[in-house]
């Protein structure tokens, strides 16, 4: 929950606060996800669980969890085990990579709610085949890493992915810039204040002697590796 | 290539005159509307970045004496080099009492990212709509009074280079408004704007888009918040912003650069309405893909080289000197002058220092008009052709890869291109440049190897003489060692490359009218910078022939000159003008090649010396402006003696392998 407001926090005018009706088995989920998501901002304590849990019950469902040897529970320390480390990981992957597609590929308003259900419904083949949809991207909308599947260790382009680097579009073709992975944050500011942002229509000129894009009437000549790092999706 | 300098500046800056302020996307046109306004002539070309500085002029608005200020273009108030730092600090710190923002209208969605901006900043503007030809014939119409009513703001659009709408634009400006556009950010950047305003001072532009250029991380800004703020209400305010960019993981300059387009795109889907395009622009779209084909790129760039050889070494050099030097000087004006003089001056040493070996009006004039103005001359014309086709960005394109072994990258193309016309202003446009180290390589390369139009064209004269290998030779080691001199100085001086993001501009048949402009007004400055230099470097050479001094010089340099250059003794003379100015030592060299003192591999090397030299005393003044003195020092002291030894050592290989030039 945590994570979803923070997308509608960043979508500002996104505005569907919404709620994820979760049966038993979800619960679960969604404490698995809490906990990762706060071990990636460093809070990770009962304490914090507790306050950003909304389900009913969270304190009994942690002791659950402790018991069947999910999580380690010392005082307000809470430790993922092998097998929970594993499963918390699949899950965020798939909640992840669900608001990815409903935000960048259907450019849904209301992804979190889609997201929420779709989470819980992936089957782990699927999800591989949607991480490859999608290719493979780093980052959920709100900027949050994605955890690594097999087939990211792989990305060999055996499925087409609808979104791909720009550097693979062949010259002359015509994409929309889905999401942007910078290697500085500087390269990006400056491309931005140059049109380049998601949503923007960007058609590849050429490659050789250098890359070279089109953004409506603006050409500019690029280096491969900026282009490396805009992922697009075909018009 | 005038030079706008502060100093200028300074004369109109302090008086309380009604102020008009241009501002806008590069390559826009807000030059050319400059001109328009003041009647003063400022570069207009077609590339981004040719204004690097702020230009003031006068003008007559609704009967009232105004300043007219131009500012380097920039792609968002959060300036990422020099150049836009300067325009930001016009808004900052200058109050206007209009903006005029000038926009590329095929362009729109970019200017709307900067009248966005100047919204936030609540400062009194209007919109122009530039170019607006150029968008109908690519089938764009903008709908101006809709996009006005949008805006709150007057629009109007005009053609700056035909004169078109210019009445309107006059009448807009006296009804600047603020625009009551609104960004709406995410909920957390506008709680960090609230808690940053809160702690701003009073300011030209509102609080709000001050605290907006803080958020993102806008370095350039410390200087004024330090000179405004007490240095721990500035640590707070860093404190937010750092604390706001913990709690996303783009960068908040883009995620504000992204909300930004976002209202862009929606103003621009009420007001674009796409039409068909008409034809020229397919035609004009087409060479300028061509210009930089993997295949054809390379063809066309020595197609274009060989053109301006012929026009500027043969016509120029070979045509244009041969008559004027030895028609009109030589039978005609050096004789006269010479009569006269002996007519209306008696005494000896007058008469000697005028129309002596080394006279004012036989040496000095006669280098400056009649062999490095013609060929300075059609340089110019060819070098305007190329500045207003466009080309010359698309160069970069192909050489980005060349220019990334000497630690730069492609955009470093067009203040070395600019070198070929004068060093001098090249090493003013470094501000283009996005790094430090990047600017200290670009200055340095342009002082060590790239020759300037009035240099390059006595050395066309001087080597069209000679085998196109020997041409190859001089080129050949000029390339090679400013390659290894990159890629050295790459290595030792520290900092990171940066990255080759560059905009193209659309190709365009260049206008007469501003072609004969440029060239004339460069000519005048050619005059106006040179002709001092020659007569005070012609000066020394007379004392100093007088005083026995030269032979002296003669005679100490002759180890270096003679044994080691295998150069004839006066060769010494060209260098010692040489460290004066360039291509007035390269015009010494001229005439003892004239006078049969020079065999091929002799020109060779003492060309390659003279070209290795720093380019002129100008040149120099203006690295110790732009790199300090200390860095100035320095590479002087470094190409000096580098060129010597590269002579030398050229010098050497061509005898030992017994080259036949």
């Amino acid at each position: 929950m945590a994570e979803i407001k923070r997308i509608i926090g960043i979508e500002g005018q996104a505005g569907h606060p919404a709620l994820c009706v979760l049966p038993e088995i979800e619960k679960e989920d969604e404490l698995f996800e809490i906990i990762w998501t706060l071990r990636e901002d460093g809070k990770l304590t009962l304490e914090q669980i507790v306050q950003n849990c909304t389900i009913s019950e969270c304190e009994k469902i942690l002791q659950d969890l402790a018991k069947n040897g999910w999580i380690d529970l010392k005082g307000q320390a809470v430790e993922l085990l092998p097998k929970g480390e594993k499963r918390a990981r699949e899950l965020v992957r798939r909640h992840r990579l669900s608001l990815r597609m409903f935000y960048d590929l259907f450019a849904l308003d209301g992804a979190e709610a889609e997201a929420c259900k779709f989470e819980h419904i992936l089957s782990p083949e699927v999800t591989d085949s949607v991480c490859t949809l999608l290719g493979h991207p780093p980052n959920s909308p709100d900027g949050k890493p994605i955890p690594r599947g097999e087939c990211c260790a792989m990305f060999r382009q055996e499925m087409k992915p609808l979104v791909a680097p720009l550097a693979d579009l062949t010259p002359g073709e015509q994409a929309k810039i889905v999401f942007i992975t910078p290697g500085s944050h500087s390269r990006l500011d400056r491309l931005s204040a140059m049109g380049v942002v998601p949503g923007s229509v960007v058609k590849l000129h050429q490659k050789k002697p250098s890359y070279v894009i089109q953004l409506g009437e603006t050409m500019i000549a690029v280096d491969k590796d900026i282009t490396k790092e805009i992922f697009v999706k075909k018009i | 290539m005038h030079d706008h300098g502060s100093q200028e500046g300074m004369k109109y800056r302090d008086s309380n005159q009604y102020k008009v302020l241009l501002i806008g996307n590069p390559n826009v046109g807000k030059s050319a509307l400059f001109g328009l306004l003041t009647g003063t002539y400022v570069t207009v070309s077609n590339y981004p970045g040719t204004t690097v500085e702020v230009t003031y002029g006068n003008a007559w608005l609704n009967k009232a004496r105004t300043l007219v200020i131009d500012t380097p273009g920039v792609n968002s108030l959060v300036p990422m080099s020099e150049d836009e730092k300067v325009t930001r600090d016009m808004l900052l710190s200058d109050r206007a009492d209009v903006v005029v923002q000038v926009a590329d209208t095929k362009n729109l969605r970019r200017g709307l990212l900067i009248t966005l901006q100047l919204a936030e900043m609540t400062v009194p503007f209007i919109l122009d709509l530039n170019m607006d030809d150029e968008a109908r014939s690519r089938g764009i119409v903008i709908d101006q009074e809709k996009l006005s009513a949008l805006l709150g703001i007057e629009v109007v659009k005009t053609v700056a280079i035909r004169r078109s709408g210019i009445d309107k634009l006059l009448k807009g400006v006296q009804h600047p408004r603020p625009s009551q556009v609104k960004v709406q950010y995410d909920a957390a950047i506008e709680g960090a704007i609230r808690d940053i305003s809160s702690l701003l001072p009073e300011a030209n532009i509102s609080r709000r888009a001050i605290a907006l250029m803080v958020l993102s991380g806008d370095e350039s800004l410390k200087g004024w918040l330090h000179a405004n703020l007490q240095d721990h209400v500035v640590a707070d305010i860093e404190e937010i912003r750092q604390a706001t960019q913990s709690k996303f993981n783009n960068s908040l300059g883009y995620l504000i650069n992204q909300r930004r387009m976002k209202k862009a795109d929606e103003l621009l889907d009420e007001v674009l309405s796409l039409h068909e395009a008409g034809k020229g622009s397919a035609i004009a779209f087409n060479v300028g893909r061509w210009s930089m084909h993997p295949v054809y790129g390379l063809p066309i760039l020595l197609a274009v080289l060989y053109l301006v050889y012929q026009f500027v070494g043969v016509l120029g050099a070979g045509t244009a000197v041969g008559f004027l030097e030895e028609t009109v000087f030589g039978e005609y004006l050096n004789p006269w002058m010479t009569k006269i003089v002996h007519f209306l001056i008696p005494v000896p040493f007058i008469q000697e220092l005028l129309i002596g070996d080394y006279g004012i009006f036989t040496m000095a004039l006669t280098y400056a008009i009649a062999i490095v103005l013609p060929i300075v001359g059609f340089f110019f014309i060819a070098f305007s052709l190329l500045e207003d086709s466009g080309y010359l960005p698309r160069l970069a394109v192909m050489v980005n890869k060349v220019f990334k072994i000497m630690g730069l990258n492609g955009k470093a193309v067009l203040p070395m291109i600019l070198g070929l016309g004068c060093d001098t202003m090249a090493t003013l446009t470094t501000r283009i440049l996005e790094t430090k180290k990047e600017r200290i390589l670009v200055t340095l390369l342009l002082a060590l190897g790239v020759p300037c139009s009035a240099q390059l064209g006595v050395i066309l004269g001087l080597v069209s003489g000679l085998s196109g290998l020997a041409t190859f030779i001089w080129l050949g080691t000029l390339v090679a060692m400013m390659l290894l001199v990159g890629y050295l100085a790459a290595k030792i001086i520290p900092g990171d490359p940066s990255d080759f993001v560059l905009e193209l501009p659309p190709i365009r048949i260049p206008q007469f009218s501003n072609i004969l402009i440029k060239t004339l007004a460069r000519v005048q400055w050619y005059l106006k910078e040179a002709v001092p230099l020659f007569i005070l470097g012609t000066f020394i050479l007379f004392i100093g022939h007088k005083v026995g001094a030269l032979a002296y010089i003669q005679k100490i340099t002759d180890p270096i000159v003679v044994n080691f250059l295998g150069l004839p003794s006066r060769a010494a003379e060209a260098f010692v003008i040489g460290f004066l100015r360039r291509d007035y030592g390269a015009a010494g060299l001229f005439m003892l090649s004239r006078e049969g003192l020079l065999d091929p591999i002799q020109i060779v090397v003492s060309l390659t010396v003279m070209t290795l030299f720093v380019p002129c005393i100008a040149n120099f003044f203006m690295m110790v402006k732009e790199r300090g003195t200390r860095t100035a020092l320095y590479m002087a002291a470094f190409i000096f003696p580098f060129a010597f030894i590269v002579g030398g050592a050229l010098n050497w290989l061509l005898r030992a392998l017994q080259v036949e030039l």
